[in-house]
């Protein structure tokens, strides 16, 4: 069938066909006729909202790096900062997103709602890390809970609040007894006052002590009498939990202390009771309180610094789950092997079995995208299960018939859903996350807590030790590692519980399996080498918060190993060598700093999880939309880049001879747009194409000058060396590959320029304006990012910083940012120094896969300086640097 | 002897920051609190070498509390912390004998710096 194109239509696909013709007939009538203001006055107001754009885009971007480098662990800074910072950012943002619609007729009002549901996110971080003023009732039920409420009910209640009342996921009913209710309790028994005087004395090395002093502490807060308006308000919520559940309950009495479960988890330090009748609540709400005080979670508090302040405990009291089974489920591979993989352990029967690594639970690998599936399986042997005891309460091991040991405790299909769930928490808390689970009789699942996943892959995989061949026999080599690193010492194996006592500093910590209450000397251990137990269990995180080499699964180093052995354990390469290897232990990595790990600083990354992160870096993909902002650096850069666009577009929109939009004819690959607002361009105004000689933009033409001085090379790969170039692999595998040679947009007229440069995966930008008035000159430029790693990157930001402060600018750069500024300079020197500037561009690209150490900066600048700008005689990086 | 440093705060988090930059390489003996009550009481008992302040706080605001301890102990060195945009009342602070103050945000090796100097200052008075 062939014919014209109206040919065989039906009346309404007519009418369709000419409805489609007439807007494309007012779209040209619109392209050509004038705007209200006159042609003159719309652009200026177009450019006016774009340089507003660029100044909010700057702002941001420059108080984001501040808040970011502040995350070193080398800052002091309170909430006060976070809070002014953080409003700083939302303002920019605000204008960031008003002035791209005021651009594009209002096409990015999608952004608006996206943009509050950040700050939203935000604001909920920056109110759970305040204190806040308002009275807040000693028992509340879980459905009035969430992380607005962090300082009042603790980590594990905001978390489980969250997921019950805002992503509407199952968990057990319940209620809380805030931190109110703790105060009360000390308040009425007069307690902070003596509790506070033993724990100024506590003594974490002398375990004899320690001992002492916690069972001090504990039985003073076993002792503490219940106020009567507490034990009223307590029965008052059990009685409309039990009337909306339809029958009585035993209850579940979990610990959530102020900090846990942020990035501090506490993993395991702190009590929880199951199976608990109501009748004997309060003995047990009193147990739960004391165990803050257990030696081992003394220790805890003693290394991470935690004054008396910061102990406080809220209990989360829930409907208790009869588990068929129950688990752990990471939704990141924590080992960090496969990528877009989360990791799941379960075992019959209530979850204690799992976490503390007394059988080897059921592991699965899941994938993530592009949907959930089961990748492996490996079904362990799980030859009891915990039960809640019917009559008196408590729980009650059991032996699993012998036909059921070895059968998956989790059906597919409750994998998958646990899948989902774990993918939805992931995103909701902005991170990954590690949850604890469990499937009742009926096979319902339920979420039972999630907290930030420690992850325990090396930051920098160069700086892993290599494996040692030779005089040092392998006295383990296979197991899993649970924190990485090396460490050596002397083995102490641990049998009892009265060894603990007898632990000396520095020594190995080798045990049959992964006991929680080994805490009590985890901070005196050089390692940890265990036979049963797994990466997920409480002992392993508290291995990882205290960055002690571990390894679990070794089947056999109870039998291998002997007492008072000198060994080295290379976590890293799943080994232990007898012996001490001078050449692993040289290459070991410091322990940070503690400062990192306090709870204003863990505010700081949650907050910076929503400001920071960019997902968004290439503009050439369909999901560059609104809809895919996940950070306010998101925003910010869709919004830059569409801002670019509209610019563009508005070229062609206004037509050539009201605005003069050209491309600069050059063998230079910059792909260099330039709009003319007035006096920039001297050439046909019809002409496409120009040639540098017609500009007449006084700052461009210096500019310009620079980038294509003889000697610069803009164009094919330089010299990398392989860990430059690894760098650049593992960040583009990280995040999508950007368009390389992205149009270059320079808005200029007789004095101004405005240059936005986006090379790869660095941006410039760069505002001048050059006149004979000395007063009004100025030039502002700024530089940011780059395919290789954060340190070459900041090396690269180092090269350009010294070189610009030698020109005389005012500098100032915070990671891989750098500002400059230099103004008031007459119009000849301003022009000098454009002039560099265009140079340095063209000498900085790709010059971060290179910078492998310190060193080499000093080189280049001094190269740069000399007009090297080829870099003959390049140093090459030492190979093992 | 090693120095003992007094900080009061009413920010329970930038105390636990300053207690833990000032006790992790050295071996002064901090305490902290949240009540300037208690830092006045602690000036009496502790004979402490040197005082760091928040500017403002709810009760006894900065510049009261440097007064009521230097009719304590006038030898006593103080450290003012200021946040950004209150430098004037730091300088009053100065007016009022601080040894000085330093503004919020900064970094650990400020701090420290300001610390040691603030101690030398102070030992200078003794043997004086």
């Amino acid at each position: 069938m062939a014919g014209g194109p109206t040919l065989g239509l039906t009346r309404s696909s007519c009418r369709r066909f000419w409805g489609n013709i007439l807007k494309i007939l007012n779209f040209l009538k619109r392209k050509k006729s004038s705007p209200p203001e006159g042609w003159e006055n719309f652009l200026r107001n177009k450019h006016q909202c774009f340089k507003d754009l660029l100044e909010a885009n700057n702002t941001a971007l420059r108080v984001m790096s501040r808040m970011e480098a502040k995350l070193a662990g080398d800052f002091v800074f309170d909430m006060e900062y976070i809070r002014s910072r953080s409003e700083i950012i939302f303002h920019a943002s605000q204008t960031l997103i008003e002035q791209l619609n005021a651009l594009g007729d209002n096409r990015y009002a999608e952004l608006h709602p996206v943009f509050e549901n950040i700050k939203t996110r935000i604001q909920n971080e920056i109110q759970a890390g305040t204190t806040s003023g308002e009275k807040i009732p000693r028992v509340l039920p879980l459905s009035q809970v969430d992380r607005r409420l962090l300082m009042a009910v603790g980590g594990k209640n905001a978390n489980l609040g969250e997921i019950k009342n805002r992503l509407r996921l199952p968990t057990p009913d319940g209620f809380v007894l805030t931190i109110e209710a703790y105060h009360l309790v000390l308040a009425e028994n007069q307690l902070a006052e003596r509790l506070g005087q033993i724990l100024e004395k506590v003594e974490v090395n002398d375990v004899a002590q320690l001992l002492d002093q916690s069972r001090l502490l504990r039985e003073l807060v076993l002792a503490a009498q219940i106020p009567s308006q507490l034990s009223k308000a307590v029965h008052e919520q059990y009685l409309h939990l039990a009337e909306r559940l339809g029958y009585e309950p035993q209850l579940a009495l979990r610990s959530s202390g102020l900090y846990e479960d942020q990035e501090l988890s506490f993993a395991g330090q702190f009590l929880t009771v199951l199976n608990v009748p109501v009748t004997d609540f309060f003995p047990n709400y009193l147990k739960v309180l004391a165990s803050q005080f257990s030696p081992s979670a003394l220790v805890y508090l003693h290394e991470k610094g935690l004054i008396r302040q910061e102990l406080a405990m809220s209990v989360g009291c829930l409907a208790m789950v009869p588990a068929r089974a129950s688990g752990v489920l990471f939704t990141v591979d924590p080992l960090g092997g496969r990528a877009e993989a989360m990791v799941l352990d379960a075992a019959w029967g209530l979850g204690p079995s799992v976490v503390e690594g007394a059988l080897t639970p059921d592991h699965y690998t899941l994938a993530k995208k592009p949907e959930i599936k089961i990748l492996e399986r490996r079904l362990g042997n799980k030859p009891i299960r915990l039960i809640a005891a019917l009559d008196k309460g408590g729980l009650t091991s059991e032996a699993v018939p012998a036909a059921d040991q070895f059968q998956a405790a989790l059906t597919t299909e409750e994998l998958l859903q646990l899948g989902r769930y774990g993918v939805q928490l992931e995103e909701h808390f902005g991170g990954p996350q590690d949850i604890e689970f469990a499937v009742d009789l009926e096979g319902k699942l339920l979420l039972l807590q999630s907290r930030p996943l420690t992850l325990l892959k090396p930051e920098n995989e160069s700086e892993l030790p290599p494996e040692i061949q030779g005089p040092h026999p392998v006295l383990i080599d296979h197991g899993s590692v649970a924190c990485f690193g090396v460490a050596a010492g002397p083995v102490f194996i641990i049998r009892q519980d009265e060894d603990l006592a007898r632990f000396p500093p520095g020594a190995v910590l080798v045990a049959r399996h992964t006991s929680s209450r080994y805490g009590l000397v985890l901070h005196k251990a050089s390692a940890l080498v265990v036979d049963i137990g797994s990466a997920t269990s409480h002992l392993a995180i508290l291995a990882r918060e205290f960055k002690v080499p571990s390894l679990v699964d070794t089947e056999k180093a109870t039998q291998v190993l002997q007492n008072g052995q000198e060994v080295t354990i290379d976590a890293d390469h799943l080994r232990v060598y007898q012996g001490r290897v001078e050449a692993l232990i040289a290459a070991k990595r410091e322990k940070p700093s503690l400062l990192a790990e306090t709870p204003i600083y863990a505010t700081l990354r949650r907050v910076l999880r929503w400001i920071t992160p960019l997902n968004l870096t290439d503009p050439t993909v369909s999901n560059f939309a609104p809809a895919s902002c996940k950070t306010l650096h998101d925003i910010a850069r869709f919004a830059h880049q569409m801002a670019i666009t509209e610019m563009f577009d508005l070229g062609e929109r206004v037509g050539r001879d009201q605005m003069n939009l050209v491309q600069l004819k050059t063998t230079i690959p910059l792909n260099l747009y330039l709009i003319d607002l007035k006096g920039g361009i001297d050439a046909d105004p019809r002409a496409k194409f120009v040639s540098p000689d017609a500009i007449t933009s006084i700052p461009m033409k210096a500019l310009w000058r620079g980038i294509s001085y003889p000697g610069i090379s803009w164009a094919g790969p330089i010299p990398i060396d392989v860990r430059g170039l690894y760098s650049v692999v593992s960040r583009s595998l990280t995040g999508p590959m950007p368009d390389f040679w992205a149009r270059t947009l320079a808005i200029i007229s007789l004095n101004y320029l405005n240059y936005n440069s986006r090379l790869g995966y660095h941006f410039a930008t760069l505002n001048a304006y050059i006149s004979e008035v000395r007063s009004d000159n100025y030039i502002s430029f700024r530089f940011q990012g780059g395919a290789a790693d954060q340190a070459r990157r900041g090396r690269r930001a180092q090269f350009l910083g010294t070189i610009l402060a030698r020109l005389d600018f005012e500098v100032e750069v915070t990671g891989d940012l750098v500002v400059a500024k230099l103004w008031k300079y007459p119009r000849p020197l301003m022009e000098e120094k454009l002039d560099l500037v265009g140079r340095l561009m063209g000498c900085a690209r790709q010059r971060d896969m290179v910078m492998a150490d310190g060193a080499q900066v000093d080189w280049y600048v001094e190269a740069f300086l000399a007009g090297n700008y080829r870099f003959a005689g390049e140093p090459r990086a030492h190979p093992t640097s | 002897m090693p120095a003992t440093i007094l900080i009061v705060d009413d920010e329970p988090d930038l105390l636990l920051l300053l207690k833990i930059i000032l006790t992790e390489k050295t071996d002064y003996k901090v305490l902290t609190t949240i009540d300037p009550h208690q830092a006045i009481d602690w000036c009496r008992e502790y004979h402490a070498d040197l005082l760091i302040s928040d500017l403002r706080m709810p009760e006894i605001g900065g510049i009261e509390l440097l007064k009521i301890v230097k009719e304590i102990d006038p030898k006593l060195a103080l450290i003012i912390i200021t946040a950004f945009g209150t430098v004037e009342s730091a300088v009053e602070a100065m007016r009022h004998n601080a040894f000085d103050y330093i503004t919020k945000p900064f970094r650990k090796e400020q701090i420290l710096t300001t610390v040691e100097k603030a101690l030398k200052w102070r030992e200078a008075q003794l043997s004086a």
